[in-house]
């Protein structure tokens, strides 16, 4: 095990992986990147893997946009041998209330301003999409065909590989059990693999990102949130587009090898890092999906499986420095969009811990936000 | 070939019935599954593997591996090795992974 390094990057998802490439291709050497067990074992992994643009607030739409922009050309741009699977089949938002439809209206029209190439889409044009979906209860929806969904696996390890190609040092089955201060800064992580010196920890562990924060005796405005997905077995392609419902709380996709990705959430479940599955869910989301897209009821599961959602007040991430900490930076908080903001991620906290200018300002991102009270609201999220 | 006796356990069987398979007909016996019929009348090739289209033949026999996937009465992906075999019944060979729709 490497001694020193100049930065130590916790947590081996997307938003690690990406971080550690992105500093490497700005130059920086002997960047250390830790995972607990195997990349992508995390949220990355159990995510419902989409990848859409169409967001509420202009800082969200330019994240998503410059994500998606990168993970269109990731194969080519990170030299990966296999494929990231990111098919643009386009997300199909469906409103269930006036309310929810003059939203719609505001959100595309935003999304439209910042090139994003979405569309306000009737029951009847939105029967063209998926022509089995079931529009009883429903309003209208919206549509952009450039959003879609990959393989989250194969793109962390896309990231992954080529962070190594550039010299970045990936330990796995490492776990950081704490975090070394002087004076108020950072001088090291201890993990279960040994001790490593460095002045800069980028703490970017999803899930259990708060607990990493009480290493450094920082009480982070996080909890996460056990979110749950099921899966069929494969069968021929029925279904393009990702199909999505705020009001209905779910998702639905169907990916390249045939199997039906479904989830939703729960906002009154125990806060215990549980990931197990339950019962409750399974019930709940069949009977929901059903009723949304009915050919559904002949499908068989394979199984089902839980992760976390790293959730902050306002559902937004917290990207950048901690004031009273010198050396420790955030990446953390997603709330459930961290693989579709992944490129943005690495890409901005590169930038950051660089102290270059940032790509897109997300100043407001910071964790003072919570501290001055000036949160933000985004009115698109599940 | 039909086991007619053995040491443990006792076969009841049931009427003698009809059914197609990829159009030719075929008989077994009501209370039989739909794979032990075909395997009775020497059909050992249920399915083919998805990528590689090799041929895949009664493996689990419990309705978990998914090596026995064909379509019944126009439903795809039937688990033939524990669906009862029926009078009448339509049995084709699938091709691809099975369509909902």
């Amino acid at each position: 095990m490497i001694k020193t390094a100049e930065v130590v990057i916790i947590g081996g998802g997307i938003s690690g992986s990406s971080i550690a490439y992105n500093l490497a291709k700005k130059g920086v050497k002997n960047i250390v990147l830790l995972e607990k067990a195997y990349l992508s074992s995390g949220a990355t992994g159990r995510c419902g893997a989409g990848i859409r643009q169409q967001w509420g607030t202009e800082m969200n739409c330019r994240i998503a946009k410059l994500s998606c922009d990168f993970f269109e050309r990731a194969n080519e741009e990170l030299d990966y041998e296999e494929d990231i699977e990111f098919k643009q089949e386009g997300y199909l938002l469906l409103s269930s209330t006036d309310k929810e439809h003059q939203q719609f209206i505001k959100n595309v029209e935003l999304q439209n301003s910042l090139g994003i190439p979405s569309k306000l889409l009737t029951l009847e044009e939105a029967k063209e999409i998926v022509p089995f979906l079931n529009t009883e209860g429903l309003v209208s929806a919206t549509y952009c065909e450039k959003d879609g969904h990959l393989n989250p696996f194969h793109a962390t390890q896309a990231y992954a590989n080529a962070a190594e190609r550039l010299g970045v040092k990936i330990y796995k089955f490492t776990e950081v059990t704490g975090i070394l201060i002087e004076q108020g800064k950072i001088r090291g992580v201890k993990t279960t693999k040994g001790n490593i010196a460095t002045n800069i920890v980028v703490n970017a562990a999803g899930g259990y990102a708060q607990l990493i924060g009480k290493m450094v005796k920082l009480d982070l405005p996080l909890y996460s949130e056990r979110h749950q997905i099921l899966v069929t077995e494969p069968m021929e392609t029925i279904l393009k587009p990702m199909v999505m419902s705020f009001s209905l709380n779910m998702y639905c996709q169907q990916v390249p090898h045939g199997g039906v990705i479904m989830g939703r959430g729960d906002e009154n479940e125990p806060r215990d890092f549980r990931i197990t599955s339950s019962w409750q869910f399974l019930d709940e989301m069949t009977t929901t999906v059903t009723k949304l897209l009915p050919p559904l009821k002949n499908a068989r599961l394979l199984r089902q499986w839980g992760g976390l959602y790293n959730m902050t007040p306002d559902r937004q991430p917290i990207y950048g420095a901690v004031d009273e900490i010198e050396g420790f930076y955030l990446a953390v908080g997603y709330s459930g969009h961290g693989l579709m903001f992944g490129p943005a991620t690495g890409l901005l906290m590169a930038e950051i811990i660089l102290q270059e200018e940032c790509t897109i300002p997300i100043d407001m991102l910071h964790l003072n936000r919570f501290r001055k009270g000036e949160l933000i609201f985004e009115p698109s999220v599940v | 070939m039909r086991i007619q006796e053995h040491p443990i356990l006792s076969f009841e069987r049931g009427e003698k019935v009809f059914f197609t398979y990829n159009g030719k007909k075929l008989e077994g016996y009501e209370g039989e599954t739909i794979a032990a019929a075909l395997h009775a009348a020497g059909i050992k090739v249920l399915s083919h593997s998805i990528e590689h289209l090799k041929p895949r033949g009664f493996y689990c026999a419990i309705g978990n591996c998914s090596s026995c996937f064909m379509e019944v009465n126009g439903e795809a992906n039937v688990r033939v090795c524990v669906e009862p075999l029926k009078e009448g019944m339509v049995v084709n060979t699938q091709i691809g992974k099975g369509d909902l729709l």
